[in-house]
């Protein structure tokens, strides 16, 4: 494994109700300023991975060590992007940046909140919509807002929990490349869970593979060494894509399903294999 | 064992120490016992020394005591002709809004209170209980009230426990009356008035008493042939309207009123079963007397001033005029007017004229006191046997109010007890225990 | 089914309704005089329908029309204690409506947020607030009158009683309701409990509160008549007990007419607010 010191250290992470395990025993990393996607379909757990790491949730057994100190509880250091956007109605765009950025910033005032929440909105395209009240944009433009929150509070890490499957394609399509130049840009440490593939390959330099739930696991690392910047519309055109991209599809059309409960021979949680179908 | 009971008194001359308490000291019952405070007040003005006195050598002693320093005589004609500064001089009275409260309400138009050195608000109220509740809550410092429910309260009659007020004049006399619903205009023999539903003002009321007396001597049982309920004045006509009630034994206005709308006619007055019989009564609380003898004085001057005023016929019209007012009685002048000049319809086509309809007189008769007791016992509100004469004296200051009459140069009576003609019976105050069994007459 | 009509023809339709009814009120109320001769003296002594043997007859709307202008010419005036303007009698009711009210959201808001946030709390106090909830607030009257031994308290109390559960119940459900995603967004910024309280419950609560605030004072004006009936003095109760009471028909006709113009404007008074802080999604 090539980072024996990741950023962020998921270690023997047990999550389980009664009668129902979700994923025993987990164990995965990120370093920093790596975008990391985890991939899976439904029910397999990865939301409550996410939220672990947000510390919104807490492990029955294990923990999170996240630059050195085991996390306990939620943190500005880890800003969400919610799947729906969690505005807050009553407030208006600005008004819903600048509401984070108070709790990040508890000494400033209010003009200086309400400057760095309307440079945060500029940095995705909103500045225009500033004023507006959430009912008033588009499904993009609230995620945008989202965004727009958890970037402004300069987070350590950032979390993503499928920030963009309730917006049409041309929209989802349009986010992604905002999103990948933003976090490029800021050299921003990144965990996301998605199950579209595509967006897995243009977003990730890790992807998680995780298998069908209940009791999931993660199979595989798969390394995405396709080059950047890489952007959609060229996606497709790099060699090694049609490799990844036929890897993840397999995985999730056939193997997810195998492979739960019965890992491949020389499986090691605590030393996934890795592979790298585009090399 | 009642508290009015035989039982021997500390100073061992009176019958019970509730009398010893108060009574006058020097036997022959001259003067008032706002006289007597008066005096101790102003001869010992500290609380504290004045009860260690009271305590040691008795009421009795320490009037004695003082008689043989101060002119206690001249103080007492001094205190009826000019009395000292109010204490209080801010008073709330409250009073229903009826004819009875002509004299409290009057004063306060026509100048009396002022007169006396006091502001007074006078308040209508909505009902006898909310009157009585808001006499013993202290939000009334004095107030028109039934004359038997400051005994009843005094008695802790229909309370929670004894609260002594006292009756310092009588309102009026006569001016309540029988009234029926329309359709009972053929039943005029109360014999046939099995099954009704009568309103009277309030359970411990003249009114009550009558009414009961008079369905007694004409063979219904009050408690089994008849529905009584209490019914607060103003309601009455609302009621009789709606057709609640058959008929009401109820204080004027509203016995005329119900001529008035063609709701009702009028039975008799009651006049016809007891003339001079009394009504309301303007009554204190007894702390009063002691802790504002002052203010009670100046109380008392205003109001048998305005009763005497009231009781001249050449005045009626206006006192009528005073106080129909939407600020007091609220109904019509010609209404107010009827029952106080006793030229009225009676509600059957006829215009009677009785000038004594209603009468007014301030002395407050203890024999008619004992006649009430006699009732309350009658009708089982009063279950222990106590003193009748006792709590008479007690409760209706006769001798405050004779001085207060005799200062106006109004005649006194030299006893408050007399007999009374009741339809057609005598009661005498002396032997109350003939008007105690209930006697339905078949 | 729901077209859009002109606003003026409903205007006329409504007018219409209006003038039928004022017509057949008119004509309704013209009987009740009874045939019967008598002298001119007792004429003169009863009333105009008494004369001729019958019942003072129910106001016409023309009788009624012209006393609510004689109230309402002159609303505030103040002739003693006992006779008083019909603005001074409705500014009374209002007052105590005000005070109950308030005193009840005193307690409801913030009693309603720890029920709605403590599930425990929740469901500990449930029992209490269902038993209590349906008890007509004017059953608290003597109770009141008992321990408070002041009749203005009094009615003040009862309207506080009958304020406080629509405002503790929708505060409490509100509260409970709120999403769980703005929760975790208040987490995950390390809102404090206060301020989660204030800028994010609080304000998406409001609208559900609000909804709570109109019931009660909706409530609350229909209780205050009926209390003021009850404890007297002053107020627009008393004024229609009082006048019930002295058969003033056409008085309570326009007390009734004005307890719903009231009552509309309190309504429409917290509507305004409960606009303000609505908000959409």
């Amino acid at each position: 494994m090539s980072d024996l010191h990741p950023y962020v250290s998921v270690e023997a992470v047990t999550r389980a109700y009664p009668g129902h395990t979700v994923f025993r025993d987990l164990w995965f990393g990120v370093n920093r300023g790596e975008f990391v996607c985890l991939v899976g379909h439904s029910g397999c757990g990865k939301t409550t991975v996410l939220n672990i790491l947000a510390g919104l949730d807490k492990p029955d057994s294990g923990g999170v060590i996240v630059d050195g100190v085991e996390i306990n509880g939620p943190s500005l250091d880890r800003a969400v992007i919610f799947q729906g956007h969690a505005l807050m109605p009553w407030m208006t765009a600005e008004a819903n940046v600048a509401f984070a950025l108070s709790c990040r910033h508890k000494g400033w005032s209010k003009p200086q909140l309400r400057e760095a929440a309307r440079e945060a909105l500029e940095k995705v395209g909103l500045g225009a919509a500033a004023n507006r009240k959430p009912s008033m944009l588009s499904g993009g433009m609230k995620q945008r807002v989202g965004i727009a929150r958890a970037l402004a509070l300069a987070p350590k890490m950032l979390l993503m929990d499928e920030p963009f499957s309730a917006l049409d394609a041309l929209t989802r399509g349009a986010l992604q490349d905002e999103v990948s130049r933003l976090v490029q840009e800021a050299n921003q440490t990144a965990f996301m869970i998605t199950h579209d593939v595509d967006e897995a390959i243009l977003l990730a330099d890790r992807i998680l593979l995780m298998t069908n739930g209940p009791d999931s696991h993660v199979a595989e690392v798969v390394q995405n060494t396709l080059p950047r910047p890489r952007d959609r519309a060229n996606l497709h055109k790099l060699p090694g894509y049609h490799a990844l991209r036929d890897h993840i599809l397999e995985f999730l059309l056939t193997r997810s399903r195998e492979l739960r409960g019965n890992p491949q021979p020389g499986w090691d949680r605590k030393a996934l294999p890795v592979v790298r179908p585009a090399a | 064992m009642s508290r009015f009971g035989a039982a021997n008194c500390g100073c061992g001359q009176h019958s019970s120490q509730f009398i010893c308490d108060t009574a006058p000291t020097d036997g022959t019952a001259e003067f008032g016992h706002a006289v007597d405070n008066a005096a101790l007040r102003a001869a010992f003005p500290a609380t504290a020394t004045r009860r260690a006195l009271l305590e040691r050598f008795g009421q009795a002693g320490v009037m004695a005591a003082l008689a043989s320093v101060l002119p206690l005589a001249n103080m007492r004609d001094a205190f009826a002709q000019a009395a000292g500064t109010p204490e209080k001089k801010q008073l709330k009275i409250g009073f229903i809004a009826i004819t009875c409260a002509t004299p409290i309400i009057m004063a306060h138009p026509m100048g009396f209170y002022a007169r006396n050195g006091l502001e007074v608000e006078v308040i209508r109220t909505a009902g006898w209980a909310v009157i009585r509740d808001k006499a013993i809550n202290k939000e009334y410092d004095a107030a028109h009230m039934l004359s038997p429910m400051p005994l009843a309260m005094s008695l802790g009659v229909g309370v929670a426990q004894p609260i002594p007020w006292a009756v310092a004049a009588i309102e009026n006399t006569n001016g309540q009356a029988i009234t029926l619903a329309m359709k009972h205009k053929e039943k005029r023999n109360p014999r046939d008035w099995k099954g009704f539903r009568f309103a009277v003002p309030f359970d411990y009321s003249m009114h009550n008493y009558l009414l009961r007396h008079y369905l007694a001597e004409n063979g219904i049982n009050p408690d089994t042939d008849v529905q009584i309920r209490s019914v607060p004045p103003p309601e009455m006509v609302a009621n009789l309207r709606a057709d609640n009630i058959d008929g009401f034994l109820g204080p004027d206005p509203f016995n005329q009123r119900a001529v008035f709308d063609g709701v009702g006619f009028i039975h008799l007055l009651t006049k016809e079963l007891w003339d001079g019989h009394p009504c309301c009564a303007f009554a204190v609380p007894r702390a009063m007397l002691s802790e504002a003898p002052n203010t009670f004085a100046a109380l008392l001057r205003s109001i048998v001033e305005a009763t005497a005023y009231a009781a001249k016929a050449e005045n009626r019209k206006e006192v009528a005029t005073a106080i129909s007012a939407q600020n007091y009685l609220n109904q019509p002048q010609t209404v107010v007017e009827q029952v106080l000049t006793g030229t009225y319809a009676d509600g059957l086509g006829g215009v009677k004229r009785e000038p004594a309809r209603i009468n007014f007189d301030p002395f407050p008769w203890q024999s008619m006191a004992v006649w009430m007791l006699t009732q309350m016992k009658r009708w089982g509100q009063l279950r222990s046997d106590v003193d009748y004469k006792a709590v008479a004296e007690q409760v209706f200051l006769a001798l405050d109010a004779g001085n207060a009459m005799k200062a106006q140069g109004l005649p006194v009576p030299s006893e408050a007890y007399r007999s009374h003609q009741i339809m057609g019976r005598t009661f005498n105050p002396a032997a109350p225990a003939e008007w105690t069994a209930p006697n339905i007459r078949g | 089914m729901n077209k859009q009509v002109p606003a003026w023809r409903a205007a006329l339709v409504a007018l219409g309704i209006f003038v039928a009814l004022m017509a057949l009120w008119e004509a309704a109320a013209t009987s009740g005089g009874g045939t019967a001769a008598v002298d001119p003296e007792y004429a003169a002594l009863v009333g105009q329908a008494a004369a001729t043997g019958g019942q003072t007859p129910f106001p016409r709307p023309s009788a009624v029309a012209l006393r609510l202008w004689e109230l309402l010419r002159d609303p505030f005036y103040i002739r003693g204690p006992n006779d008083q303007g019909i603005g001074i009698q409705i500014g009374y009711s209002l007052l105590r409506v005000t005070a109950g009210f308030l005193l009840a959201a005193l307690v409801a808001v913030p009693f309603g947020f720890l029920i709605g946030m403590s599930p425990l709390l929740n469901a500990a106090l449930n029992p209490f607030i269902q038993v209590l909830r349906p008890v007509s607030p004017l059953a608290w009257m003597p109770l009141a009158l008992y321990t408070i031994k002041d009749s203005a308290v009094s009615a003040i109390f009862v309207i506080f009683i009958c304020a406080l559960w629509p405002m503790l119940l929708n505060t409490a459900f509100g509260v409970a309701s709120v999403r769980r995603e703005w929760l975790n967004v208040a987490r995950t910024l390390e809102a404090g409990t206060l301020k989660t309280a204030w800028r994010v419950i609080l304000p998406a609560a409001a609208p559900t509160i609000l909804t709570g605030m109109r019931i009660s004072i909706g409530i609350a004006w229909l209780v205050i008549v009926a209390a003021e009936m009850l404890v007297g003095g002053t107020g627009i109760g008393y004024w229609v007990w009082n006048q019930w009471n002295n058969l003033s028909l056409a008085d309570i006709v326009i007390a009734i007419l004005l307890i719903g113009v009231v009552g509309l404007l309190l309504d429409r008074a917290l509507g305004a607010v409960a606009r303000l802080v609505a908000w959409q999604e």
